[in-house]
């Protein structure tokens, strides 16, 4: 049987073996609560709360600050210590609210509160979505309602749950969909109801046969979702590589997924919609995997979102004894971003902690020769792209070329190309900078029309 | 948590692939043709691979140090390249040949123009053509054991088979890469490696053999296509040189292009050309063009591609790599063929001009030269077949009488052809005089080897058969001659010289016996 997967791509290893199979482990945090008032794309929230304010789990503490933002939910009770700017895992300082943590947890009330959703309008579905501080969970953080809410909503063809989970490491959607594979169904229902018009396909890589075959086993009596297998490759989680296994089409940029007729969420965030919309639960927790070589013990952990990574990782057991701990990294080793030190807290979109005791990156430098044009990062590229000769334009600074003739624009970071270099160059590097001056001066040019 | 960690940005892991990996994975793949080569020619060719090896990787430790550039010797590329230089030489070489080409391979192709990745030709091949300009006489001789031997593409061209065994195994004569056989497990060493695609080398292949089927003279003949798919490095050059990354394109379409181009350019300068040099030159002018094909082949990324629908996807379609390659044969097939046929009545005036210039040349007392009904017909009887019994592969094209401005016959021009030459026809213009004597020769087809069987064409080579008046001519290989009918042959180049000593001798026997 013919695969089913996108064109290009690269086959990092999985790493998935050392929590593929450790159940969720909930961790209450016993240090101060920081909550970055920007987690999300768009507009940062506005706090609500202020210093020496005593607050509850689920409070909202910070509301959506404009169209496109999301609300801050306390995920513990106590004082709110001070509000100033805290170091987040990217390495920028964020405004942000700390919560000195009473280590009580007491909840506001309604919190659990069972609901039908099937009782619920399309507003009031989407209104409690809004509340609940629901965003893309999968890395992105765009806000889940407004995401819901296209302009055509009957044009909708697809809601396709993300459950690839193609990064190496992590494993925490893997997890989420043994275990919760009917909540994750309801969830789906829960978003076909606003899109009646479209099928629902939960995307899952072939490398997690148990999760495909709880789903599978959930969508049972649910004609309108149904599970695709897909190839192993990185990076099917991308939401333009989603799109393509199931419409074979190809997002550009400045298109919508929407404009193909497809939603695309990742199964952690469509659990956070079912907790919202049918247990009355905001988003406070969300799963998260502590993994990588250095770790003691690589775990699974349903985390309350605003503990601190340095906590989460000494309940991880610490780092292995005898050896180093040389790279932390927010997120997977594909995409995430390396910390400084593990003194930020974990947000809404962070879904792993990955502790490296060696470098790639250190060593690759050390390896690095004249690009030998073998044409290896032509095949990995997922969009079509040509890096070998981007890079060649990027470093003339001919704009001109990278943008219009190579649609160097595209480019959406996945790192495919720089992790097959032989020659070990740093392109999506090259490419993230080149984008970023070509911004600059786009931006530069229509501030001086004006 | 005192102590930083190291940031950088994503991603954070990297292949375990290394440009030196790479390098390594070609090497061991070239391993058995190597190996195949070293028994086949002995000592002789493992003494070239040697010297061109390690002067290669010298050359660049040595042009890096005068640079100051960073040392790359261990990248393995400047090793690669003498491997491969030496796999295109004729094993039992002077040292100096190797040692030379490796040097202008690694510094003059290679490191004058930036080093690993920046060369725009092969440098092996570069080097091949190098040494074949500079040293002809040395680079066009193939020795097995120490005497010299045809190749098998020669032998082919001389009309006598070729064993297909020898040429698989490579103990036919040729460079010390030769062996089909190594080169075809190196081949696939090297798709299992995966450091090359299939674009450039069924590309190469496919059009290659299609030119050769239709232009190469001897259609579909499957014995004559298996010579030369297996003879004259073209196997060699599609799995090796072609594919080499630096000097073909990135493009996948661009390389489906390139790998045409250089397929058709192998199978021109075969035909056209002298046959042993047509792959090297083939595979370095298509390198000079790599940037023209790249820049036409830039993909259209994905997004901005019209878009497909989802159910077009499982219906059947041929692969657009295999329309591609066959619109590109078919499309520089016709324009071959359009050429051919705009310039084939040109040619064909100035090969008739060539001719009479030969008449006036080898029969200078004629004002004129008119045909005879009566010898034509005598022509006519031999129906294009081979001259006697005596004269080797013969022929006698046409008999033109000499006539001076009063109308009387004062001498005969015969054109005849040698089957026999070293490269080819030779094809001859023999002035007689009444009696049947010599009185000169002019060539007017030739193309044998430059500065060997070339030198028939020298007035003291020609001139020893004029105005001899002996029945028939005797090549004498050893030189010194003292009769007026020995010949003596050019040294080197007794093959040449024995051709067209047969061509003189078929004519005045058909005088003889048909003018008289």
């Amino acid at each position: 049987m013919k695969k089913v997967t996108f064109q290009g791509g690269v086959h990092p290893n999985d790493q998935k073996q050392f929590s593929r199979d450790i159940p969720f482990t909930v961790y209450e945090p016993k240090g101060d609560m920081v909550y970055p008032v920007s987690q999300h794309i768009g507009a940062p929230a506005v706090p609500v709360v202020k210093k020496g304010d005593e607050v509850l789990a689920g409070q909202i503490i910070a509301e959506a600050g404009g169209f496109v933002s999301a609300n801050i939910i306390s995920s513990c009770s106590g004082k709110v210590k001070a509000i100033e700017k805290r170091m987040v895992a990217t390495g920028t300082k964020v405004q942000s609210i700390v919560i000195e943590n009473d280590g009580e947890f007491r909840t506001i009330e309604g919190i659990g509160t069972e609901v039908d959703y099937k009782t619920l309008t399309k507003e009031e579905i989407l209104a409690k979505i809004k509340d609940a501080g629901i965003v893309g969970l999968g890395g992105a953080g765009f806000p889940t309602h407004v995401k819901l809410a296209p302009k055509n909503a009957d044009a909708i063809e697809y809601v396709i749950a993300n459950g690839a989970e193609c990064e190496p490491y992590i494993t925490c959607d893997d997890q989420l969909m043994r275990g919760c594979a009917d909540e994750l169904v309801t969830g789906m229902e829960i978003m076909l109801s606003l899109f009646p018009n479209a099928e629902g396909v939960v995307i899952i890589e072939e490398n997690k046969p148990e999760a495909i075959a709880a789903m599978e086993k959930a969508c049972e009596g649910h004609p309108r979702v149904k599970v695709l297998p897909v190839q192993t490759k990185y990076p099917q989680g991308g939401e333009r590589s989603c799109i393509t296994v199931v419409t074979g089409k190809h997002l550009k940029l400045g298109m919508l997924p929407a404009d193909l007729g497809c939603v695309v969420d990742n199964v952690a965030t469509i659990y956070a919609i079912y907790e919202a919309v049918c247990k009355s639960t905001p988003l406070m927790v969300k799963g998260l995997t502590v993994s990588g070589d250095a770790v003691k013990h690589p775990s699974n952990f349903k985390v309350r979102i605003g503990t601190s990574c340095a906590e989460l990782v000494e309940a991880a057991g610490g780092i292995k004894d005898c050896v180093e701990l040389k790279k932390a990294i927010s997120g997977g080793p594909m995409m995430g971003f390396a910390m400084a030190n593990l003194d930020v807290p974990v947000q809404k979109s962070n879904n792993a902690i990955t502790l490296l005791g060696s470098d790639a990156v250190e060593t690759a430098q050390t390896q690095m020769t004249a690009c030998l044009r073998c044409g290896r990062c032509n095949d990995a590229c997922s969009l079509g792209l040509v890096p070998q000769m981007m890079a060649q334009a990027a470093e003339r600074k001919d704009y001109d070329r990278f943008e219009n003739k190579l649609y160097g624009m595209e480019c959406v970071a996945c790192g495919s190309c720089t992790f097959i270099c032989p020659a070990k160059r740093p392109l999506m590097q090259i490419f993230k900078q080149t984008k970023a001056e070509i911004m600059a001066a786009k931006r530069a040019a229509q501030a001086a029309k004006k | 948590m005192a102590k930083l960690l190291n940031v950088s940005s994503s991603p954070h892991v990297r292949s375990s692939l290394t440009t030196h990996k790479i390098m390594y994975q070609v090497i061991l793949s070239l391993m058995p043709v190597t190996i195949m080569g070293i028994i086949n020619y002995g000592m002789g060719a493992l003494s070239v691979i040697l010297a061109a090896v390690i002067s290669a990787v010298v050359a660049e430790a040595a042009f890096n140090a005068i640079i100051k550039k960073t040392q790359t010797i261990a990248d393995g590329s400047a090793a690669l390249t003498g491997l491969l230089l030496a796999l295109v030489l004729p094993p039992e070489l002077p040292l100096y040949i190797p040692i030379l080409g490796s040097v202008f391979a690694i510094v003059v192709v290679k490191g004058f123009f930036g080093g690993l990745g920046r060369n725009f030709m092969n440098p092996a091949l570069a080097a091949r053509c190098f040494l074949l300009i500079s040293y002809g006489a040395i680079m066009t001789v193939y020795k097995i054991d120490g005497v010299a031997t045809a190749t098998p593409l020669v032998d082919m061209a001389a009309g006598e088979t070729v064993n297909l065994m020898s040429l698989f195994i490579g103990s036919a004569s040729g460079v010390i890469g030769s062996s089909v056989l190594g080169l075809l497990i190196g081949a696939v060493m090297m798709f299992a490696f995966k450091v090359i695609t299939y674009e450039i080398p069924v590309a190469t292949l496919v059009s290659f053999t299609l030119f050769m089927a239709i232009f190469g003279g001897q259609g579909f003949d499957i014995q004559a296509l298996l010579v030369h798919i297996m003879g004259g490095g073209i196997l060699l050059g599609a799995f090796f040189m072609a594919t080499d990354y630096v000097t073909s394109p990135v493009t996948p379409t661009g390389q489906l292009v390139f790998g045409a181009v250089v397929g058709i350019l192998c199978g021109l300068f075969r035909v056209l050309g002298s046959a042993a040099d047509s792959v090297s030159y083939g595979i370095i002018i298509a390198n000079m063009l790599v940037p023209i094909i790249e820049e036409y082949t830039i993909p259209v990324a994905y997004g901005h591609r019209k878009q497909k629908e989802a159910a077009e996807k499982t219906g059947f379609s041929i692969p657009k790599p295999a329309i591609t390659l066959c619109v590109i044969t078919l499309i520089a097939g016709a324009a071959l063929s359009g050429i051919y046929a705009m310039t084939k009545d040109t040619i064909a005036a100035a090969q008739l001009a060539k001719e009479q210039e030969s008449y006036k040349a080898v029969c200078s007392e004629a004002a004129e030269f008119v045909s005879d009904d009566a010898i034509d017909a005598k022509i006519a009887e031999l129906a294009g077949g081979v001259y006697g019994t005596d004269f080797g592969k013969a022929y006698i094209n046409k008999v033109m009488v000499g006539k001076n401005a009063a109308g009387e016959t004062v001498g005969y021009v015969i054109s005849a052809t040698s089957g026999d030459g070293f490269d080819g026809d030779i094809v001859m213009s023999i002035g007689l005089d009444l009696n049947g004597v010599v009185t000169g020769i002019e060539f007017t087809t030739i193309s044998e080897t430059a500065g060997m069987g070339m030198l028939v064409k020298e007035a003291a080579f020609k001139d020893q058969f004029v105005g001899a008046d002996v029945d028939s001519f005797v090549l004498n290989k050893a030189g010194g001659s003292t009769e007026p009918e020995q010949i003596d042959s050019v040294s080197g180049a007794s093959i040449s010289s024995g051709a067209v000593t047969n061509a003189v001798n078929a004519a005045r026997d058909f005088f003889a016996a048909n003018m008289k």
